[in-house]
């Protein structure tokens, strides 16, 4: 069932656009269109357009624009339940070495061998709700079921750069060292943002993702 | 060329931000008091966005390796040139060989220490902005250091133009702020207690967000609020927690009730407020 979107202010410099109040597959399918749509507008002084699970943020410039005229602009589009799916058709394959120091737990949390943690986690197809926390870390869903813990109660004041981990439904690789409290079942050596590249962060919401097992 | 011939503990460099990158988790970064960056370039004929160095914390030395107009504000510090005491807001043409003693910041957080025609450092992402958590912009990334060697750019204008001299002049008074996106959340009781408290700023609070102790709310939400996108000056507040008021450092993306958002014309005097500072909070429009 779609319901309208509502527009709030967020601050001065930007609105959020909110789809729904719960995470599903289909709620993030329509933001990542309408995403799309409001940036292929192209509106004078939006200077970011930022989809999230259930969101989408339209940032301007308040000295060049208002809010109400972003507002009127951007309402077809918003209001619109766009049928044609957005989402690029980008598959980014990382290699991930299954070596995290919560392997172990995390088998032992679910009931699960430490084998079949790694065939779950490596067999299914990844789509990348949004990009948050820093630069280059982007949510990716929806995790089997089976391996679905809740967020270490005690985050790590370090988690190092390329860590693979899993929180409730989400995967993720830490792009940079940064504390954190997801649990870490694997590493890549895989550059998940480099501003020499363009763009310069690996994943971007709504690309689709898959994990390979690797020895090396 | 600028020396750092004694760094402090916290010193950046900083312009008017990255724009365009929020949709990767790249926050804006900035100066955090963008209304005394944007008088100092006025003052010397820069470029608005012209990068100049964001200085906290404590003092240092910084030597000019050629002749240059500089000038300070921002935080109330006591600095001194060769010796001699300066004043804020001035522009001093300085020789070759130059020292400025940074003594201490007497009052608030930020010494904005700005240069005619900016510090040159690269632009990474259409920014000089320096974002430690991406180990980008700025001085590689990274903190001054001691013994660091910053680029200056080629002053392009005579400086000394028309300037807003009231900038020295702040508000005080309460931080006017508007409803944020779960203002509902909160009911007549929150809302009283929200702008009736007086917070005081956290020792816990950097460039990435400031915790304000004095007062812990709770709201009616959800404990599992989707991830949503924040801005500069939102008030997120942790059920039964403190609030925290992300800064131009901070995540763009949190799943903390925003009760409030800091209006964007009282964001530096804002950031300018330092560990132990009092606060109230003022509803507008």
């Amino acid at each position: 069932m779609q319901h309208t979107p509502s527009i709030a202010r967020l601050g001065d410099d930007a609105l959020l656009i909110r789809f729904a109040n719960t995470i599903s597959w289909e709620v993030g399918t329509r933001v990542r269109a309408a995403a799309a749509g409001i940036r292929a507008m192209e509106i004078e002084s939006v200077t970011d357009v930022v989809p999230a699970y259930t969101t989408i943020a339209v940032y301007f410039d308040s000295a060049r624009i208002t809010l109400d005229s972003i507002v009127d602009t951007i309402a077809s589009v918003v209001n619109t339940n766009a049928s044609v799916v957005a989402d690029s058709s980008a598959i980014v394959e990382i290699p991930v070495r299954y070596d995290g120091p919560d392997l172990d737990d995390v088998a032992e949390r679910t009931g699960l061998t430490v084998r079949d943690v790694i065939a779950r986690h490596s067999s299914r197809t990844y789509r990348a709700y949004m990009s948050g926390f820093v630069p280059g870390f982007a949510y990716l869903g929806d995790l089997d079921p089976l391996l679905v813990v809740a967020r270490r109660s005690v985050p790590r004041l370090r988690v190092p750069a390329g860590s693979v981990a899993i929180a409730a439904a989400q995967t993720a690789v830490y792009p940079f060292e940064t504390p954190g409290g997801w649990h870490l079942i694997g590493s890549t050596t895989l550059r998940m943002f480099d501003v020499a590249r363009n763009p310069p962060a690996l994943i971007r919401a709504g690309d689709t993702v898959r994990f390979i097992p690797t020895d090396a | 060329m600028i020396t750092v011939v004694s760094a402090p503990p916290f010193a950046t460099i900083q312009d008017l931000g990255r724009f365009g990158f929020r949709d990767s988790g790249v926050p804006v970064s900035g100066l955090a008091d963008r209304d005394s960056g944007l008088a100092l370039n006025a003052l010397l004929g820069n470029d608005p966005n012209a990068a100049m160095i964001e200085w906290a914390v404590a003092g240092g030395v910084l030597r000019f390796e050629r002749d240059a107009s500089v000038a300070f504000g921002g935080a109330d510090a006591i600095c001194a040139l060769n010796r001699a005491p300066l004043q804020a807001r001035v522009v001093y043409h300085v020789p070759s060989g130059s020292e400025l003693q940074i003594e201490r910041i007497v009052r608030g957080r930020f010494l904005l220490i700005a240069i005619a025609g900016g510090i040159d450092v690269p632009i990474i992402l259409g920014s000089r902005s320096t974002l430690l958590s991406a180990r980008i912009g700025g001085a590689e990334g990274r903190r001054l250091r001691t013994g660091d060697s910053i680029a200056t750019g080629i002053a392009v204008r005579r400086v000394g133009g028309d300037v807003p001299l009231a900038t020295a002049a702040r508000n005080s008074g309460p931080i006017h702020v508007t409803r944020g996106p779960q203002a509902d959340l909160f009911d007549d009781l929150g809302w009283s207690e929200f702008l009736g408290a007086e917070f005081i700023v956290s020792i816990a609070s950097d460039r990435v967000g400031y915790r304000l102790d004095g007062l812990t709310l709770s709201h009616t939400g959800d404990t599992a609020f989707p991830s949503e996108p924040t801005c500069i000056g939102a008030i997120q507040v942790p059920n039964g927690g403190s609030p925290i008021v992300i800064m131009n450092d901070g995540p763009t993306v949190g799943g903390y009730p925003k009760i409030a958002v800091i209006c964007k014309s009282e964001m530096s005097r804002f950031a300018q407020l330092a560990p132990g500072e009092k606060l109230r909070f003022e509803l507008t429009r």
